[in-house]
């Protein structure tokens, strides 16, 4: 079994589970022109101390008046002074989240989900693969590796986005070209006239970097085309479908399986999810995803 | 005329000269029909044409892809002649199957007038210009007036004016002016009240849009409800919104709908939809001369300018 | 101990008795359909046809009010709507009560939601039998039976002039022990309501074979060109979704005016295309699909979850259908497949 139990947030507001916690952006990184990652941290101190939750989790973020949507915590839980997500602006809610300058305040439910099973990935060689703002659920499970190096093996990371104004973390890629550890592979469907680093789609990437299946995971994150070109490839290096792991994405409302529109047959992202691997990903009954 | 309509439409599919037949077949409770659609020529034996027939086909027209053969009453005629008049219906794409109309019963009528629910009424017959209602081994009879849909009384085109096969002899307009008695009593109505009326009949609005789905006119492939920037309705059914709703599709049908009463008949909640329909028709009679569907040729109301329209609202 | 009964003539006092308690609502005919409408102190004469507009509108409103926001500069609070009271819901079929105790599942799994089930909690049931069944009922195909209930407090049955009252729970037990007005029920009274059960179950003439149905349907899950001939004629509004009693799908909106606003929860429906619609791809943006998963949501992937039917076979979907589209024809005619499909 290759991903963890569920078990019910116990951070409710009031009692209520639809109810947000009020939290207060404390900083905002644009990180392309329409993607900002966001910085917050709870009004209430005592909820800001215990408030925990594993990579690959995600919140309910609201701009009262305006709605709700789900957004990936994108920080680690080793880091935890404050909590992070990223933003693409898309949307009604996002466009008004686009918006909100530091000190704003939001709310926040959470955290659900399931979480990447770090039973499963200790020991294993890692390679993570992300697309664009895929990197952001990716990014909570990277930091958590790094930080906790001796409970896992190699780290690849590729990397890539359609333009280098595209890449976002920027900072983060930088880290970890500089992390002895870590083999970091970024690429760029298309370059400009700066760009000195690979070209090419991250699947093609992928294979030419061919990291090895042998003990191996891969936890790849990205736009839907992106992922179905990466299975093939993955597939053909050896990994097989347990070894492959990924978040789904569906179009969510209340986060917590009760609204009915994030089913994929009778499993519900929201509460199931969105961690899958490839293997349970194929045993659906349904063919949704 | 049912015999000769299976004919031809078999006829049509073995000749490939369609793709598809659109027709009614006899439905799954009494007293209904419901549309059959396919491609297969042993279907076409389940056609019917009888008093039931309510639906509007056309509205399927911009659903299907492929040459079509259609069924059509006089409202259906009209509504494909609007569509192709904006351009959603290419006409050598399809082949109209025109039935001469004697008017649809209407059951909410007959259970009124009976006290009865459809499931205890042993048969409904049409006999010329009657209705002969048969329950507890009883009949009953009706008028056409009483027992046909208002807004088949009203209808100015029973037999349809455009189609490639006639499958009957053409029927008169019943053009009974009870049909437009609810309009009339209704605009008689002081505006406060009037005003408190539709606040009641639109509190039981569940915005299912059934009548925007069924209705042919509405086609858009994103309706303005659905827009969330910005967000023009509330996506919820309050009873202001509910309103709201309705003015604005009732503004984006206009010149386009023939009131063909299918959104009043489609709700499942008794809103009289068909005064704010049939409203929107008599103003764009009134103030344009214009009557949708009866002129394949016509451009569509709405969407050209002509010299000798009204400026006198620039400023 | 026997069974009370009830002249038809004295429910008006007996749910004056109740009202003290309770907001009491009762089946009513306004503008030609049946909805539970707030008692108006009136007679009662409980409407044969079910209800257009269902029960489940007192537990999970068309439009509800989940919480209101003040703006205080830059600062929000929080706050609760107020307490909406008990409510005894009195003329309620058993195919409603039944769809209530199966979306309940779905409201107590994982979270409890707090909304529907404290307005559950906190209400009383009492239920009639079904005389006259109609023409698109199908309950019994359904383990229901059209008379019969265990998810109500009291359950009435019409013998004539009067109504023979069973007690179910204990809940309606406490309820009857209070009332005034109620008659001891005879033998003949007995003997007339078991006639009466047996006749009304006797004429649901609709079925439909339930026998393996979630493995049917999912082993003809991918049989596109079966679903796209099903769905031909689906106009994709939202009749049958919001109007059937097992369907509990919803949407979360807020509003906001100046400083103050709501956040609202409102009933949504599968057959609308923006449903599932994400901002790069909408995965049941075809019509095929989305009446697939009503049909497989309700008697596939929803027993896989909770081990029940999501579908009480009231009817309703049948019979106000502008299409006239049949689930019990949809489900009669599965394509046979020998292996599951993929």
């Amino acid at each position: 079994m290759t991903t963890t139990n569920i078990s019910p947030s116990k951070f409710l507001a009031q009692d209520n589970v639809y109810l947000p916690h009020i939290v207060v952006i404390e900083k905002i990184i644009e990180e392309t022109p329409n993607i900002r990652t966001l910085h917050f941290n709870f009004k209430d101190k005592k909820l800001q101390k215990e408030f925990s939750f594993e990579s690959g989790q995600f919140g309910e973020y609201s701009v009262f008046g305006i709605g709700e949507a789900p957004f990936c915590i994108s920080s680690s839980p080793t880091r935890r002074d404050h909590l992070e997500f990223a933003v693409q602006r898309v949307g009604r809610v996002t466009n008004a989240l686009h918006r909100l300058g530091v000190g704003a305040e939001i709310g926040f439910r959470g955290p659900y989900g399931n979480s990447f099973p770090l039973d499963y990935l200790g020991g294993k060689n890692l390679v993570f693969v992300g697309g664009g703002i895929g990197l952001a659920p990716l990014r909570s499970l990277i930091w958590n590796v790094i930080d906790n190096k001796d409970k896992y093996k190699n780290i690849d990371i590729i990397y890539g986005a359609r333009t280098p104004a595209d890449l976002c973390f920027k900072y983060d890629l930088d880290s970890w070209s500089k992390n002895k550890t870590v083999n970091m592979v970024t690429t760029v469907d298309r370059g400009d006239e700066s760009w000195t680093g690979k070209t090419g789609v991250v699947p093609k990437i992928l294979e030419e970097v061919a990291p090895s299946a042998k003990n191996a995971a891969a936890i790849v994150c990205g736009p839907p085309i992106m992922i179905r070109f990466t299975f093939p490839v993955l597939t053909k290096l050896g990994f097989t479908p347990e070894q492959m792991l990924t978040t789904l994405e569906k179009r969510m409302k209340c986060g917590i399986g009760k609204c009915g529109r994030c089913n994929i047959g009778n499993i519900f992202v929201c509460r199931d999810g969105p961690v899958f691997s490839y293997a349970q990903i194929k045993s659906f009954v349904s063919s949704e995803y | 005329m049912e015999q000769k309509l299976r004919n031809e439409a078999r006829a049509l599919l073995e000749q490939g000269k369609i793709d598809w037949i659109i027709g009614f077949e006899v439905g799954s409770l009494k007293f209904t029909t419901t549309p059959l659609i396919t491609k297969d020529k042993s279907d076409t034996e389940r056609l019917v044409i009888n008093p039931f027939i309510a639906n509007n086909l056309a509205n399927f027209l911009t659903q299907i892809k492929g040459r079509v053969g259609i069924v059509a009453k006089g409202c259906e005629s009209r509504s494909i002649v609007s569509l192709i008049q904006d351009n959603k219906v290419v006409r050598e794409n399809v082949v109209i199957l025109g039935v001469p109309c004697t008017g649809v019963i209407d059951l909410s009528k007959v259970e009124k007038l009976v006290g009865k629910d459809r499931d205890e009424l042993d048969d409904i017959v049409r006999e010329r210009d009657k209705v002969i209602i048969k329950v507890n081994g009883k009949k009953k009879e009706l008028s056409t007036t009483q027992a046909l849909f208002d807004h088949c009384l009203a209808c100015e085109l029973p037999t349809p004016r455009e189609y490639d096969i006639l499958l009957g002899e053409p029927t008169p307009p019943i053009a009974n002016p009870a049909a437009q008695e609810s309009i009339k009593k209704l605009k008689q109505v002081a505006p406060e009240q009037r005003w408190a009326s539709w606040e009641k009949e639109l509190s039981r609005c569940i915005r299912c849009y059934a009548c925007r789905n069924v209705c042919p006119a509405c086609f858009c492939q994103r309706c303005f409800v659905e827009e969330t920037e910005p967000q023009w309705v509330l996506p919820a059914p309050r009873w202001q919104d509910n309103l709201i709703f309705q003015i604005i599709r009732n503004i984006h049908v206009a010149g386009r709908c023939t009131d063909c009463g299918e959104c009043e008949r489609a709700c499942p909640v008794n809103i009289p939809l068909r005064s704010l329909t049939r409203g929107m028709y008599d103003i764009v009679g009134e103030l344009f001369q214009f009557k949708a569907g009866l002129d394949k040729d016509a451009l569509p109301l709405m969407t050209h300018y002509e010299e000798k329209e009204a400026e006198d609202f620039f400023r | 101990m026997a069974n009370k009964k009830i002249s038809k003539k004295d429910i008006a006092k007996l749910l004056n008795q109740w009202s003290r308690e309770f907001a009491v609502f009762v089946p009513s005919k306004e503008s030609g359909i049946a909805t539970m409408a707030r008692w108006d102190g009136k007679d009662v004469t409980l409407d044969w046809y079910r209800n257009t507009v269902i029960p489940k509108a007192n537990f999970l409103p068309a439009m509800e009010e989940m919480f209101r926001f003040q703006k205080d500069k830059e600062s929000y609070n929080i706050e609760l709507p107020p307490d909406g009271g008990k409510q005894l819901i009195f003329g309620i079929r058993p195919c409603d009560a039944r769809a209530l105790a199966i979306i309940d599942a779905n409201f107590k799994n994982l979270y409890q939601d707090p909304y529907y089930l404290s307005r559950r909690d906190s209400a009383v049931l009492i239920g009639v039998g079904c005389i006259n069944p109609s023409e698109s009922c199908f309950c019994t195909s359904l383990g229901i039976s059209p008379t019969e209930s265990k998810d109500v407090d009291l359950m009435l049955t019409d013998i004539g002039d009067q109504f023979l009252i069973e007690e179910v729970t204990d809940k309606g037990k406490k309820l009857i022990a209070k009332a005034s007005g109620l008659g001891e029920a005879t033998k003949e009274d007995e003997t007339r309501a078991k006639e009466m059960k047996e006749t009304s179950y006797n004429k649901v003439t609709r079925k439909i074979n339930t026998e393996g149905i979630v493995e049917r349907l999912i082993a003809c899950f991918d049989d596109q060109d079966f679903w796209e001939k099903i769905a031909a004629k689906c106009i994709s509004c939202g009749i049958c979704t919001l109007l059937c009693p097992t369907c509990y799908c919803f949407d979360i909106n807020d509003e906001l005016t100046k400083q103050q606003g709501t956040r609202f929860r409102s009933l949504d429906s599968c057959a609308f295309p923006v449903y599932t619609k994400m901002p790069m791809e909408n995965p049941r943006a075809e019509k095929w699909k989305r009446v697939r998963q009503k049909v497989c949501h309700k008697y596939g992937f929803f027993p896989m979850s909770f081990n029940a039917i999501a579908c009480t076979g009231c009817g309703r979907c049948i019979r106000l259908c502008p299409v006239n589209w049949d689930i019990t024809q949809v489900l009669n005619n599965l394509p046979v497949k020998t292996e599951v499909g993929k």
